[in-house]
């Protein structure tokens, strides 16, 4: 019976758990679902996480690669995030080009490593003008089960603290570089950007860390990211339900403690990971 | 708010304090107003206009067409398919036309309409749901002036939505102004088309020209332009 | 912290575009934004929605093709103006804004959905209220610039583009760059609010303008 009330009427049903305080998968309105993380499940990668954030799993891989900077900065390296949403993970992508969908979340990416400065292009550069690091952040997405954003942001920190990198020095007399397998060093980390996700439901209740069902019925969806030390990186409000001031500082201070409780966790499973 | 009669509204504006009528004591909204809750909300920017006794609407320079029932628009035959013709009239999708809906049409005796051909017709339904249809006859049966335009010789062209409102005001002078002094026939859609057929396909495009032109004008500037163009016409 | 209260001039032009159903053309100092509405016309099959009208935003960028980063605007813009628009109105058809880059001097999203409220509001497309969209820039001293040009941009910690709806002045979208804290986030987004009503009376003020051979005809 509630199973056909619910597709019959997704939104009254919706309102009825709502009115209670409650969502339908008995989680509160401020509750988020239960996340588990797996670090260096990619054994060929440079560094690699696997994240579960109830459904939603979203699994990172960071492959670098040897290249040469531009002519406008020598001194920098490159970061290229790209975020792939395959038929797999939901019945809504088809195979083929990426979705708008996949494009957007991947240009969400890139603008929050480039915000937060997360990892300093400068770090990547091994010889001025000649040689540099480019990493490929490959974020796939196996399960789709809605707020890929903030899945996808706590794998690529996951997996870009699990990162090493080989030694690399340019031999003097050919000038090829030469790698040093057996001296790897891990990258240096200078920010934690953490996501959080909220939906608004009928204009009136805000709830965070939506699911995928949420978020199709949801009147607007507002993302903001944090670092640690208390500042806010990327606020992304695509339209949706106009937001008062208020409300919008109560989000960034939840945003605040979730993201504290996200970096305990990182910290944790890379500490317990021998290496 | 009886007081902005006549002035402008934007898209969020509030309204209220609306003349109802004595007797029923009801307001009527038209285009680009909105009831929501208790409250009256534009949709449209333009200006706002009443009539007596309780009728208010949003005067707008919409250039695309929204079907209304009742209305009599202008339209080209795009398809013909079993017993309807596909009629586009400018709108978001194509209007339906029965074969049946002419007048003397029975099912031996189809009426000789074809592909390309322009017919002038009545919204039957219009309705934001369903497709529009449209008819040739009035509820008689009969086809008081509706029915496809012969092609010998006239020209149809596109106008503002606003212009051809003006122009099917009773206090409007360009068509009696106009008609005193060249014979013309015409059709007027309000889906801003307008078809017009003279003596010569000089007079036509006199006359064509003059309705184009107009849309800004006040009724003595639009005498004054006919007369300037009536003179060009008669070689001064 | 202080505060530099001025945008730079803004002003536009409707109507301008034969074709199209609606079109405007946006200007704030240097920045130009020129739109185009099409619609409600007829829709895509593969695109068609039962209940509403499909919006679409075409972004085009002044040189180049459109790519990853133009898609992410279209997003937003789209969203944007679908939380304005009343779709329901007419459903199962499509309304097509196309905005093209005449020149980007700074603050070029907020000139973009500015543009696009013109555009919508010229075509006629039925709106519970209007948008209008303002940037601010953060300088290194924690100062705050109204609507910067490319130049201030460039030297600021932060850029924050914020739209708000005409009726409650409510944030309906939201998109930053660089690193702020809380505190600037709050200041940054009154400063806009309060700079968002000057665009809202100049959208009135331009419907004026462009009704008043209407207005003096009837009176």
């Amino acid at each position: 019976m509630a199973a056909d009330f619910k597709t019959a009427q997704p939104v009254e049903y919706y309102r009825r758990f709502l009115k209670e305080d409650v969502r339908p998968d008995g989680r509160e309105l401020g509750e988020i679902r239960h996340t588990t993380l797996n670090i260096g499940s990619i054994t060929t990668a440079e560094g690699s996480a696997l994240v579960k954030l109830g459904n939603t799993t979203v699994i990172c891989g960071i492959k670098a690669e040897l290249c040469n900077p531009t002519a406008e900065e020598p001194k920098k390296g490159f970061v290229v995030p790209n975020v792939d949403l395959p038929p797999l993970c939901s019945p809504r992508f088809r195979p083929g080009p990426p979705s708008e969908q996949a494009q957007v979340v991947s240009q969400l990416m890139a603008d929050i490593i480039q915000n937060s400065g997360v990892v300093a292009l400068e770090d990547l550069c091994i010889v001025e003008g000649k040689l540099c690091w480019v990493l490929y952040c490959d974020m796939l997405c196996l399960d789709y089960d809605g707020n890929v954003v903030d899945t996808c942001v706590i794998s690529l920190l996951a997996a870009l603290k699990n990162v090493l990198l080989p030694e690399v020095r340019v031999s003097e007399e050919t000038g090829d570089p030469v790698t040093d397998m057996e001296k790897k060093l891990p990258l240096n980390i200078r920010k934690c950007p953490v996501a959080t996700t909220f939906g608004v439901f009928d204009d009136h209740y805000l709830f965070t860390d939506p699911t995928n069902e949420e978020e199709c019925l949801a009147t607007g969806v507002l993302t903001i990211v944090t670092t640690e030390d208390n500042k806010i990186c990327c606020m992304h409000k695509p339209g949706g339900t106009p937001l008062s001031e208020s409300r919008l500082q109560d989000c960034i201070n939840r945003a605040l403690t979730r993201a504290e409780e996200v970096r305990k966790l990182i910290h944790e499973t890379i500490n317990s990971v021998e290496r | 708010m009886a007081d902005s009669v006549g002035k402008v509204v934007i898209p969020g504006d509030v309204l209220s304090e609306f003349r109802a009528s004595e007797k029923t004591s009801k307001v009527a909204l038209g285009p680009g107003l909105r009831q929501d809750g208790e409250e009256v909300l534009v949709t449209k920017s333009g200006i706002l206009r009443h009539k007596e006794p309780n009728l208010y609407w949003i005067d707008c320079h919409q250039r695309r067409y929204i079907p209304a029932k009742g209305e009599d628009v202008i339209g080209i035959v795009t398809v013909k398919s079993g017993d309807v013709y596909r009629v586009d009239i400018g709108a978001t999708q194509p209007a339906t036309l029965s074969y049946l809906a002419f007048e003397g049409a029975t099912k031996r005796n189809r009426p000789n309409v074809k592909v390309g051909d322009l017919v002038f017709a009545k919204l039957l339904v219009a309705n934001k749901d369903m497709e529009p249809e449209l008819v040739c006859i009035d509820s008689g049966g009969h086809s008081s002036g509706y029915g496809v335009i012969p092609a010998n010789g006239g020209f149809m062209f596109h106008t503002s939505l606003n212009l051809v409102r003006k122009m099917l005001s009773p206090n409007c002078d360009i068509l009696k102004f106009l008609g005193k002094n060249v014979p013309f026939e015409t059709a007027v859609g309000v889906n801003g088309r307008i078809w017009v057929k003279a003596k010569t396909v000089k007079d036509t495009i006199v006359v064509a020209n003059a309705i184009a032109s107009s849309e800004h004008m006040t009724n003595a500037q639009i005498r004054t332009m006919i007369r300037q163009l009536l003179d060009k016409l008669s070689g001064f | 912290m202080a505060t530099e209260q001025t945008l730079r001039s803004f002003g536009c032009e409707q109507n301008l575009l034969s074709r199209p159903d609606g079109s405007a053309n946006f200007t704030q100092g240097d920045t130009t934004v020129l739109a185009a509405v099409y619609g409600p016309g007829e829709v895509k099959m593969s695109e068609e929605i039962i209940d509403k009208a499909t919006l679409r935003v075409i972004f085009k960028p002044k040189v180049g093709l459109p790519g990853c980063a133009e898609k992410f605007q279209e997003r937003v813009l789209r969203n944007t103006c679908e939380s304005v628009v009343l779709a329901t109105l007419h459903p199962r058809s499509a309304i097509n804004i196309i905005l093209q880059i005449i020149q980007d001097s700074g603050s070029l999203l907020s000139c973009c959905v500015n543009a696009a409220c013109v555009a919508l509001m010229d075509a006629a497309v039925p709106m519970k209220c209007l948008v209008s969209a303002v940037t601010c820039a953060l300088t290194e001293e924690g100062q705050i610039v109204l609507d910067p040009d490319s130049k201030q941009e460039k030297e600021s910690s932060a850029v924050l583009t914020f739209a708000f709806d005409s009726r409650e002045n409510n944030v309906i979208t939201c998109s930053t760059k660089g690193c702020y804290t809380p505190e600037q986030y709050q200041e940054s987004l009154s400063a806009c609010r309060e700079a968002s009503k000057n665009i809202s009376s100049f959208f009135r003020q331009a419907v004026e303008k462009r009704m008043s051979k209407e207005l003096k005809v009837k009176t």
